[in-house]
């Protein structure tokens, strides 16, 4: 654990990762925190109210129904933010387990599983979530299923290219000579030592996530009414382009600045772990 | 090195195989099928089993993959249920849009991103090099539907300069090009800078340096040739993706090709039409991989050693 | 760059532009299908799906209808029913020809019949028995039963007469590249998804005196082009791209108006928006929790909000035009709060803190299904807002439409918001006929004494004014157990450049398709 203590602070050190870390906080405290920043609810519906642009008592406007934008946009980073890290966390979980082994073991298991998990990486990302939220359901659960099933090739690969360079060490040969079983080798020595750069690849593809989520939301897959999405918002703002251009606007802004910020503070943390030649190798 | 590309592409085979099943069970597994978009308004409760059993729909699934593949071996690519059509000649007219789109926007990224990259690495460092790298990371952050509708509106919309939607001619190409573009510069330009930097480090390049050669001679043809490699190996393991990259663009911009068709299969539960192209993405996806392989291999020795 | 570099790309950019901004032809009308027709996958009529505003230019069919829905000659000119309803004569118009020469009589219609065996739409000629050439101009068609409803079935697109011969001649290809009817327009070219390019019939002096002009048509060419995104088929309008839109997006209508060359047009259109109970699930299968879901659906507010005040609020399953439609007062289902609060507390589902209703410790939660499309969103986000209003908690869920049928037959759901598109009262049959549990019968409805009316309805009228008294009979049935809740229905809007296209004073049919385009003209 203390061991990545260093890593972000230098990673916060560097101008960069200074202003992108610091939004990135934010971002999750207002995420956390929403129904304390804002005296309005996100589901209550105002029609009178529709369509208004920023103002004092709304400082975003407002959206097609009269809610409230700002508002929205607050618990519309919870969405993306739970979305994004839990479905790239069971991603991770799986593709440090298929690389690991993978590479560990060798052999025709090595085989199957690059080839199977290369099979999950040929289909369009876009496809595969349509048709996996028309199987499982509208709601989370298909877009969580179908962002972590579109990460998992980039994960094993990474985690195997690791683990082979790291099987090769001098003190894992000696650990095996001493009699060490191999789970204690995978997950006392291996593991452990190729974490760094797929943790970091992980954290890029969160932002990459939360794009995706949002592309699904766009089309209506995704976190259900009234619960607000970033990509829903821009959808239905798509329709009010020109009566109410703020509803895909703002909501599109707060996207993209913050999965700049996670590419930026995620940059920062590989030229502070120095790990840019691992990352590329894979 | 025959033997390793022999051995490579007999794995082809199995891969194939595989794919082909997932490909055929993930449409099945959506839930409904086609009969109830074939049924009118009007028609009587018997016409549901008739129409079922006239697409052969009422065999058990591993009879209609059977079939299937039997027919796609065979080259039959079947005929699709609600689109009315074979779906061959589904495929030949949309892949057309799909390859020049897909094609014009890989030229766009590669030209685009390397030249960035390139001038990035000159700068290296300095402001020019900070605001390249900035501006093509933001421009690839953007997601595709929203910077798509942006750019409608600012260039069809307000400026009047191109065409909204369709595919009627070239200019119609521009933007859709545009927003897929601008994505992949980014990737192009970073691997490129990354390149160029490393490969300045090398020791020839220093040996020209002190012959006199002109600094800029020497970025520009000596450092490039050799970074140039990284970089079209990268490149070549994402011509297979080229297809299917394209796919929201298409539907944003109302655009012909096999994203707005493979579209229109699922919603409509057309099997053969979904099970045909996507078993054809994928597989572009997996040949394109193995070309990759196979060229990086042919280029750095010790990478053989490593795939095989 | 060289000076000489620069000045070869600022020539091709000019040239570039111009090559942009080339005007389009001058008798040639440009149109955006709307939303619901894009898609066609062929016009050979008896394998296509769904239709287009093309089909009814490439072929006429026997009798057409009117805006009232009344049948009006086209190629049959006049037609007789048995008393007993077990036979049909059909007179047809004479110096009829078919595009590719062929002349039209009673033996290529007994051709075209034919063909329907075998098809998805046989059941049209489900009730009858012999087809009978009676002499060339005259063609008989003996029926197992009466079959009222035979009339509405051929004035529908599929009813288009394709040429016999060039089907057969063509075969998987027709409806593609070729398409053989009497029609005031000739198929061109058939990109598929894309576009349908459309010649006029010079030669065509038979039509249907639904349009005041029966001769060729004043247009010379009409492409139709298929656009499926709602915000960019608008664009196109506003930037020349098109001159027409046959639907426009709902949220574009007000930005329709501030531009001064686009001008507006309502027709009625077909289509009803309704929210359906599932009879056999809680809390819906108690008629008074229905009764009270039905009356707190605020339609007005629905239609001035959501729609800017356009349209007509339905009080029944049927779009107003219908004479099916004509139930008595006591039957229609209206907006009443009041009222539905005071059932749900008959019913025992009393008033809680959070404003939730609830019955032995059980809230008054359910389920809200919808689809994807974003009117139906919205339509369905407010819903729920209303439902709320009366007690109820209303979760809603998205489906896109592929999966949404299957669901449905599961049988699990509580309500949902649909619509559909139909101008015939068989519709009643078609969403709550007993035997289609699930899908299409979204509302599970299996009542002996509606299946009693159902049968009357379907197979025991003998003529059409019999078809009207049993249907609203067992429309009326229906209305009183509450499996539904009308909540809009929709006007079509067309949209055009008012520079560029003279729409005709009156339209007499039920939509906007062949009488009205025979009567449109282009600005010169």
């Amino acid at each position: 654990m203390m061991r990545w203590l260093a890593p972000l602070r230098a990673a916060f050190g560097r101008p960069s990762g200074m202003v992108a870390g610091t939004w990135l906080l934010i971002l999750i405290a207002v995420a956390v925190l929403a129904h304390l920043l804002t005296p309005y609810d996100y589901d209550i519906q105002d029609l009178a109210n529709a369509k208004m642009p920023p103002n004092a008592a709304h400082w975003m406007g407002t959206d097609e129904f009269g809610r409230d934008l700002m508002t929205r946009i607050f618990y519309g980073a919870r969405t993306s933010l739970t979305v994004s890290s839990v479905s790239i966390g069971l991603s991770l979980m799986a593709g440090l387990t298929l690389g690991a082994t993978a590479a560990y073991f060798g052999g025709w298991f090595d085989r199957v599983v690059t080839t199977a998990v290369d099979l999950t990486w040929s289909f369009p990302e876009i496809l595969i979530a349509l048709i996996l939220v028309a199987i499982i359901g509208p709601g989370t659960t298909g877009t969580m299923a179908a962002i972590a099933v579109a990460y998992l090739a980039q994960f094993t690969r990474l985690t195997r290219a690791q683990i082979l360079t790291l099987k090769s060490e001098t003190y894992i040969e000696a650990a095996r000579s001493l009699g060490a079983s191999h789970k204690h080798l995978l997950f006392r020595h291996l593991v452990p030592n190729a974490l760094a750069p797929v943790l970091v690849a992980a954290m890029l593809a969160t932002g990459d996530a939360i794009i995706l989520e949002a592309t699904l939301g766009f089309f209506g897959l995704g976190a259900q009414p009234p619960t607000p999405s970033w990509g829903a918002m821009m959808s239905s703002g798509a329709a009010q382009l020109f009566s109410a251009p703020w509803i895909i606007l703002l909501p599109g802004l707060v996207l993209t600045v913050t999965v700049i910020a996670i590419n930026l503070f995620g940059d920062a943390l590989i030229a502070a772990l120095d790990i840019r030649t691992k990352l590329r190798d894979a | 090195m025959f033997g390793f590309i022999i051995k490579r592409s007999l794995l082809l085979i199995p891969v194939f195989f595989a794919a082909s099943i997932v490909v055929f069970l993930l449409i099945h597994l959506v839930p409904g099928d086609p009969v109830d978009s074939l049924l009118t308004v009007g028609s009587p409760p018997e016409q549901r089993q008739i129409i079922t059993e006239r697409y052969g729909l009422d065999k058990p699934l591993i009879v209609q993959y059977g079939i299937w593949i039997g027919d796609i071996l065979r080259g039959d690519l079947g005929t699709a249920i609600i689109m009315r059509r074979p779906v061959a000649d589904l495929m030949a007219e949309a892949l057309p849009y799909s390859i020049a789109l897909g094609a014009s926007a890989f030229l766009f990224y590669t030209i685009v991103g390397v030249t960035l990259g390139v001038t990035a690495s000159l700068f290296q460092d300095r402001w020019p090099d900070r605001t390249i790298m900035t501006g093509v990371l933001f421009g690839s952050t953007l997601p595709s539907f929203w910077l798509g509708l942006l750019l409608m509106l600012i260039f069809s919309v307000w400026l009047r300069w191109l065409p909204v939607s369709g595919a009627r001619d070239v200019s119609s190409l521009v933007l859709p090009v545009l927003t897929i573009g601008l994505g992949g510069t980014a990737l192009v330009a970073r691997i490129t800078r990354v390149a160029m930097v490393e490969t300045q480090r090398k020791d020839f390049v220093m040996l020209l340096h002190a012959k006199g050669m002109h600094p800029l001679h020497i970025q520009l043809v000596r450092v490039l040739r050799h970074a140039l490699i990284p970089v079209v190996t990268i490149l070549a393991l994402r011509i297979g993706f080229v297809l299917g990259g394209a796919i929201t663009v298409e539907i944003v911009f109302a655009r012909p090709g096999i994203g707005t068709l493979l579209v229109r299969g699922i919603m409509q539960h057309d099997y053969p039409v979904v099970q045909a192209c996507l078993l054809m993405l994928s597989m572009a996806v997996i040949l394109g991989t193995f070309l990759g392989d196979v060229l990086q291999a042919l280029m750095d020795p010790r990478a053989r050693v490593s795939l095989s | 760059m060289t000076k000489h570099q620069r000045h070869l790309w600022a020539g091709l950019g000019l040239s570039a532009l111009l090559a942009l901004s080339a005007p389009a032809k001058a008798d040639e009308l440009v149109a955006a299908l709307k939303g619901a027709e894009v898609g066609v996958a062929t016009y050979d009529m008896l394998k296509a799906i769904n239709s287009n505003v093309a089909s009814t230019l490439i072929y006429d069919t026997l009798i057409e209808q009117d805006a009232n829905h009344g049948y009006v000659p086209a190629l049959a000119e006049s037609w007789e029913e048995a008393p007993d309803g077990l036979q049909w004569t059909f007179h047809l118009k004479q110096g009829v020809k078919f595009h590719n020469g062929v002349d039209f009589n009673a033996k290529e219609v007994a051709d075209w019949l034919a063909m329907f065996k075998g098809t998805d739409f046989e059941y049209y000629l489900g009730a009858v028995k012999e087809i009978v050439v009676v002499d060339e101009h005259t063609i008989r068609l003996d029926m197992t039963r009466p079959d009222p409803n035979l009339l509405y079935n051929l004035s529908t697109p599929f009813g288009g007469i394709m040429e016999p011969g060039a089907r057969k001649a063509d075969g998987d290809n027709y409806g593609l590249t070729a398409a053989v009817g009497t029609g005031p327009y000739k198929l061109e070219s058939f990109a598929v998804g894309q576009e349908t390019v459309l010649v006029r019939n010079d030669d065509y002096t038979w039509g249907a005196k639904t349009a005041a002009n029966t001769g060729p048509a004043n247009i010379e060419r009409i492409r139709l082009r298929e656009i499926g995104e709602a915000s960019t088929s608008f664009l196109e309008l506003t930037t020349g791209g098109v001159d027409m839109l046959f639907g426009v997006p709902q949220e574009f209508l007000s930005e329709a108006t501030k531009q001064p060359n686009i001008k507006l047009m309502t027709m009625p259109d077909q289509e009803i928006y309704y929210l359906v109970m599932n009879v056999t699930a809680a809390p819906f299968d108690d008629i008074r929790v229905r009764q009270a879901a039905a009356l707190a659906v605020n339609q007005q507010a629905i239609k001035d909000n959501l729609f800017g005040g356009a349209g007509n609020i339905p009080s029944t399953f049927m779009i107003a035009s219908l004479p099916e439609e004509k139930v008595a007062d006591q039957f229609r289902i209206k907006f009443d709060l009041d009222r539905a609060k005071a059932l749900l507390d008959e019913a025992g589902w009393m008033s809680g803190a959070d404003g939730v209703r609830a019955k032995d410790g059980q809230p008054l939660k359910i389920t809200l299904w919808t689809q994807s499309d974003s009117n139906f969103r919205r339509v369905t986000e407010v819903i729920q807002a209303q439902l709320k209003d009366a007690g109820f908690a209303a979760d809603l869920l998205t489906f896109d439409s592929a999966s949404i049928r299957d669901q449905y037959k599961a049988g699990t759901h509580q309500a949902a918001v649909r619509s559909y598109f139909y101008d015939n009262a068989t519709i009643l049959d078609w969403f709550f006929g007993g035997d289609r549990p699930g899908y299409p019968n979204i509302s599970m409805f299996n009542d002996p004494k509606a299946e009693e009316l159902r049968n009357v309805a379907m197979t025991g009228s003998k003529t059409s004014e019999e078809f009207t008294k049993n249907f609203i009979a067992y429309h009326e049935y229906i209305l009183s157990q509450f499996p539904f809740a009308p909540i809009y229905e929709p006007v079509g809007n067309i949209a055009f450049n008012g520079d560029r296209v003279i729409m005709p004073e009156t339209i007499n049919s039920p939509v906007f398709q062949r009488a009205a385009i025979m009567d449109l003209k282009l600005a010169n």
